[in-house]
């Protein structure tokens, strides 16, 4: 009878009840719709940023993230790429040699003969062009030229090897594909290590500090160059999925255990960009709570007007015997009911939105710089947490502001309301 | 540390005459430690032992020096570095790389960086500083700088003033008041914590001039690793042919 009750109290008064589900669905779409874009956007930013440059899980010497050095070396990398190789959810992986040196080019036009003048101080990235490719399309980030082939065909040092610049690295150096490059660096042995190498490609990965100082060869290049033979610094990890990321590096640190080496999610080798997204969420969560709010907001005013025109029949219900807890259950339920009925509509509505906004995003003008990565556009992703975080957060505020009105409503004196209304 | 050119550049030590028991006049002792290697020109061979906790290997190389501001060094072993070849002219600095037949601008971002990979850096071989011009300084009694004082020996604080361009804020001599031969030198940052030590060892006469013939570079942060450049032969004022600071004959290879 109480639910009876209080569905036909609901469309009695047609245009009250629009205006509280348009609040109601107005805060469930705006709540839907912000946890949908945080969710894409920061799923988007994580996961360009690190299939791009990191992977999602990388596998080091111990000690390497705090100390990078040149001898803090993983030796048996093709094992444990096959141990990679057996995990499932594990898309790819890539080895990589990281050092330092001096890049030197020709300045243009004639007489320079031998001397390269044109110098600069770079880091050296050797990775092996087809794993990279496949663990991160490198090649979708060339804008000039080629990727490395699979290996220069002679890989001794006094041969000629190939290289790709950083984009910005190209500009500093005034060289372009096809020019001649001297490599000057210091091996693991402590020899001097160089070699000249033919620019092949220009890449620009999104990241102007990184391109602006980075070079990259093949890995068997970089391993004779720095006397590294079969060795490698960083296996970078790629899952496709942030979800699983977590679990695949306890799966990998378990499988990698008494091998000298320790395996890190990007949470932690990305420990700037991680807090700095974090802070970022949090932003985003008291922005939504100020959405709930204004809401709830909407909603006590338009129930608070609602018992206000009622007074007159709660004083009649008063009057024929109606226990106060029944008016006041009464009206909660009311507001529960339109709490529903608003958080059926707003998830058609949201999901309209959401489909929206996954499929073509918006175009971010200026474009936003996060942590020198720059991203153009930004779409939303659908997940349950865009359908239960605002139900709840409208049922709970109806529920909590209907309360206090149900109260004023049950306590009508009977005979003043029913003299004066 | 004093920069690789004042060891490789020469002139004769004046002789300061002292007792032991009295300081010497402190200008012309900081006045005789910058005239320790410096001559108008000079040519020297000499031996690199670098080591680290990873690596341990020996450069054997000549040097020509002329003057303060130009600087010549070839390597002649080991294998893979024999026939590199450094050039200085001022602040310019190139590098001969025979593998490559390239010879390379060495850019000012590098010049903190390592010279063959020792503890000296490519700063080290082209600065032109004087100890008399460029810093002010005392003789000191700090034992927290200098250590436990031996007799005999004197302490000088050296302070770069404003206008010199170093990474570090002090530097500490400990010099022999007998024969004016620096023992060692240390270099401090800002925060007063050390950077290097220099250890000047086995003083012998050469070519005329009494200097001492090993030097060892010690970086204080850097545990068991250490550079000792130590001098077979000198010659000093001999008269040189300038051809040799050219880039033509950085390329030659010889």
């Amino acid at each position: 009878m109480l639910l009876k009750l209080a569905w036909r109290n609901v469309f009695r008064q047609k245009r009250r009840t629009i205006l509280t589900l348009l609040t109601m669905t107005g805060g469930f779409f705006l709540s839907s719709l912000s946890i949908g874009w945080m969710d894409g956007s920061y799923s988007s930013i994580i996961m360009f940023f690190t299939n791009n440059r990191t992977g999602q899980i990388q596998v080091h010497h111990e000690g390497y993230l705090e100390d990078p050095s040149i001898y803090s070396t993983v030796s048996d990398y093709q094992v444990v790429g096959a141990f990679l190789d057996s995990i499932p959810g594990v898309r790819g992986w890539a080895p990589r040699i990281y050092s330092g040196a001096l890049l030197a080019v020709r300045p243009r036009g004639a007489g320079s003969g031998n001397v390269f003048s044109n110098s600069a101080a770079a880091s050296v990235i050797g990775i092996d062009p087809a794993m990279e490719e496949a663990a991160t399309d490198f090649s979708d980030r060339i804008v000039i030229g080629e990727m490395l082939t699979a290996s220069a065909a002679d890989t001794s040092y006094t041969a000629t090897g190939q290289i790709i610049l950083g984009k910005e690295l190209s500009i500093i150096l005034c060289a372009s594909v096809g020019d001649s490059l001297v490599m000057l660096s210091q091996a693991a042995d402590g020899s001097s290590a160089d070699r000249m190498y033919v620019i092949r490609g220009i890449v620009s990965t999104g990241n102007a500090d990184i391109d602006r100082n980075t070079c990259y060869i093949t890995l068997s290049d970089a391993q004779i160059l720095f006397t590294l033979e079969g060795k490698v610094h960083e296996i970078a990890v790629m899952t496709g999925s942030l979800g699983a990321v977590d679990e695949l590096t306890g799966i990998i640190s378990t499988g990698l255990s008494g091998r000298d080496l320790e395996t890190d999610s990007w949470k932690t080798f990305a420990k700037e960009f991680y807090n700095g997204m974090k802070a970022d969420e949090v932003q985003l969560k008291v922005t939504i709570f100020i959405i709930v709010l204004v809401a709830a907001m909407g909603v006590l005013n338009t129930i608070l007007m609602m018992v206000l025109e009622r007074r007159r029949e709660f004083g009649v219900m008063k009057a024929i015997g109606t226990r106060p807890g029944f008016i006041v259950r009464m009206i909660v339920l009311e507001a529960n009911i339109m709490g529903i009925i608003s958080v059926i509509v707003g998830s058609i509505i949201s999901t309209a939105g959401l489909l929206f906004l996954s499929k073509h995003g918006l175009v971010m003008d200026p474009p936003l710089d996060y942590g020198g990565t720059v991203f153009r556009e930004m779409i939303a992703s659908i997940t349950p947490e865009c359908y239960w975080i605002p139900a709840i957060c409208v049922i709970i505020t109806a529920s909590t502001v209907s309360f206090l009105p149900a109260l004023k409503a049950a306590h009508t004196k009977a005979a003043k309301t029913m003299r004066t209304v | 540390m004093k920069s690789l050119l004042l060891l490789l550049g020469l002139s004769i030590i004046p002789g300061i005459i002292s007792d032991s028991i009295c300081q010497p006049p402190i200008d012309e002792l900081v006045h005789s430690l910058d005239q320790l290697y410096r001559s108008d020109d000079s040519y020297a061979e000499m031996s690199m032992h670098i080591v680290t906790p990873h690596w341990e290997r020996t450069l054997t190389m000549k040097a020509w020096s002329l003057g303060i501001d130009k600087t010549f060094i070839r390597i002649l072993s080991p294998a893979r570095e024999a026939g590199m070849a450094s050039l200085r002219i001022g602040t310019e600095m190139w590098n001969y790389l025979p593998n490559t037949s390239s010879t390379v601008r060495i850019p000012s971002s590098m010049m903190a960086g390592s010279w063959m990979g020792s503890d000296i850096t490519n700063n080290d071989i082209v600065r032109e500083i004087t100890y008399a011009d460029d810093y002010t300084y005392s003789y000191t009694t700090d034992t927290t700088l200098t250590g436990v004082q031996t007799d005999g020996v004197v302490y000088i604080e050296l302070f770069p003033k404003s206008s010199t361009a170093v990474v570090w804020s002090g530097i500490v001599f400990a010099v022999r008041i007998e024969d004016t031969m620096p023992l060692w030198e240390k270099y401090y940052d800002s925060h007063g914590d050390l950077i290097k030590t220099v250890t000047y060892s086995d003083v012998q006469e050469m070519d005329g001039r009494i200097i001492p013939a090993q030097m060892q570079v010690i970086p204080a942060d850097k545990e068991d690793q250490s550079t000792t450049i130590t001098w077979s032969h000198a010659e000093f004022n001999r008269g040189l042919d300038t051809s040799i600071f050219s880039l033509s004959n950085l390329q030659s290879g010889e």
